[in-house]
Parts: structure tokens; C-alpha cells; sequence
């Protein structure tokens, strides 16, 4: 398992995946989320008090790598442990608001595959529009 | 393994996902999707192309129509899951909208805090029309959320009622306010 990076070196990388991924078009990128949770409190009541970190996990889940009907000659081993990427973060519960708001931009912008916003649309029905609701 | 439905609304898989992260706030994973849909065997596609662009030769009308360029950008696909291992509970919501991302995100990151999400919703309903004190409802529903279960589960179902009730009319509302 790699280690945790920090913010900064994380949104790095993950930004340098998350366009790779959207210029070729293809693959994909996991983005995971869970409580990091300490062995060592052992008192329930203390841990439910304090929120503990948040470890966010990214990878590509080895999709970029070569198509294996492709390039069949080559080892298979090889092939998935020079290209799975993992990156990987703690984010303290202080930390959480910051962190995830860089992290929506950081989503926002390396996802260019899906749907744009309609420009037409945009206009005539305003900017408001644009975060809030879900409109199906 | 039979494939988990996928909810309709956003707001009904935060809703529901902050339910489970309630229920089980430390053994609940959030996984964020993006994908591109797999590529099509080359020959399949290369015979595609071929068609498409004899057609496009003897035909221009049909290049305009439907220029390749927007048939190769494969249009990619943002699922968003939260799993709890122990109970077996998967939720699931399907976008393609780019516009969704950043709202979608934040409120991960909400749930990722241990916020109500729908409660959240609730109190940002009432806001948004009967001005509400809405901010002060977010900062109670986190406190209430790490402090007191029980407090949060009864004031959650309550709002969680009135928050689908009255969401869809409210919502637009809020849509042209802001």
C-alpha cells in the first residue's frame, strides 16, 4: 500500500489522472472514501464524540492500462504493476471543509468527459441552475 | 450477483446515504466512480468508422448531423456508490452531468463529516422560502449528529419527511433565487 501523501501532492496527482483518464477517453478513475479508524481508542463513547480522519483512496483501478486483446504478447504481471495507479490521503475532521471544497474543483475540472451543461439552456434559464438542483 | 438499482435523484441517494452512514459511520464506504464506457472491439469500430465516413463522403448531409468527432468523444459516466460491508446495504446514483460534480462532491464531503444530509436538505428547504434559520439548523444537525443518536434520528425522520414533501416546489424556488 502506498502511503498517505499530503493534500497538495494528492490533488496533484489526482488531477494528472483524472485528465489523463478524460484525454483518452477511456478507463476509469475510483475515488473511495471511509473513516480511518484508529486501533488504539478503545472507548466507543470517545470515538463516536470525535469524528475521526477521513482516508480518501483514488485510483484508476488499472483501466489504462493497455487493452489486453491488444497487446497479449506482453506479460500480464508486468503490465498491471507498471500502470495501476493509487494515490491516497488522511483528511483530519477539521481539515474536511477545505479539503473538499479543493476537491470539487479539482473533480470538476479533470472530469471532462460528462455531459456539459447546455450553453443555451444555460443562458436562457440563468446561472442559477448550476449547483443547486437536481434536475433529471 | 444481482446488480444494486440505482437511485433516481441525487437528493434521494444523499438522503439515503446519510442514513446509513448514521447507522453505521464507521464501517460505510463511499466510492466515486468515473468512467469512461468500455471501448468497442477495434474491428467493430473500425467498421464503424468506415461506414460512417463513406457515408459521410457520399452524403455530406449526414456529416453535419452527425460529425464523428462527438460519436468518438465516448461520453463518460460518474457513479456514485455507498456500500456498508456489514449489513450488505449498497446505494447507487448514475450521472453524466458535469454540472452535478461539484455539488455532488461537496456533499460527500458532508457526509464524510458525519452531517445529516437529510436533514440538511430539510432545513435548506424552509430556508430557501420561509428564511429559516437554515445556517444555524447545519451547525445543530453536526453537533447533533457526533453527540446525540437518538435526538438526531427522531429530528431527522421529521424533516426527512418535509424535506420530500415539499423539496421539488422549493427547490425551483431556490433555483431562482440564487
Amino acid at each position: 500500500m502506498s502511503k498517505a501523501l499530503n493534500h497538495e501532492e494528492f490533488f496533484t496527482s489526482l488531477t494528472t489522472l483524472l485528465t489523463s483518464t478524460s484525454q483518452k477517453a477511456r478507463g476509469s478513475v475510483y475515488l473511495t472514501q471511509k473513516p480511518l479508524l484508529s486501533t488504539e481508542s478503545t472507548n466507543a463513547e470517545q470515538q463516536t464524540s470525535i469524528p475521526p480522519p477521513i482516508l480518501i483512496r483514488a485510483t484508476d483501478g488499472n483501466t489504462n492500462a493497455p487493452n489486453p486483446k491488444a497487446s497479449s504478447s506482453q506479460g500480464k504481471e508486468k503490465k498491471k504493476k507498471e500502470s495501476k495507479v493509487k494515490l491516497s490521503t488522511v483528511v483530519q475532521p477539521d481539515e474536511l471543509e477545505t479539503f473538499y471544497t479543493r476537491y470539487a474543483e479539482v473533480c470538476k475540472a479533470g472530469m471532462t468527459g460528462l455531459k456539459k451543461r447546455d450553453r443555451k439552456q444555460k443562458k436562457a434559464k440563468g446561472k442559477s441552475g448550476t449547483g443547486k438542483v437536481t434536475k433529471a | 450477483m444481482p446488480a444494486t438499482p440505482y437511485l433516481p435523484t441525487s437528493a434521494a441517494f444523499l438522503k439515503e446515504s446519510s442514513l446509513l452512514l448514521q447507522a453505521y459511520p464507521d464501517s460505510t464506504l463511499i466510492t466515486t466512480k468515473y468512467t469512461f464506457p468500455k471501448p468497442k472491439p477495434p474491428t467493430k469500430s473500425k467498421s464503424s468508422t468506415t461506414t460512417s465516413q463513406t457515408a459521410a463522403q457520399s452524403t455530406p448531409q449526414t456529416q453535419t448531423q452527425t460529425p464523428p468527432q462527438t460519436q468518438a468523444q465516448a461520453q463518460a459516466t460518474l457513479v456514485l456508490k455507498t456500500y456498508n460491508p456489514a449489513s450488505g446495504i449498497c446505494l447507487k446514483y448514475r450521472t453524466n452531468k458535469a454540472a452535478e460534480v461539484g455539488r455532488l462532491i461537496n456533499a460527500l464531503g458532508l457526509l464524510a463529516g458525519g452531517a445529516d444530509i437529510s436533514r440538511l436538505d430539510g432545513a435548506g428547504a424552509t430556508a430557501a422560502v420561509g428564511g429559516g434559520g437554515g445556517e444555524e439548523d447545519t451547525g445543530a444537525a453536526n453537533a447533533n449528529a457526533t453527540a446525540a443518536g437518538a435526538a438526531v434520528s427522531t429530528g431527522a425522520g421529521a424533516n426527512t419527511g418535509a424535506g420530500v414533501g415539499k423539496g421539488k416546489g422549493k427547490r425551483k424556488k431556490g433555483k431562482g433565487k440564487k
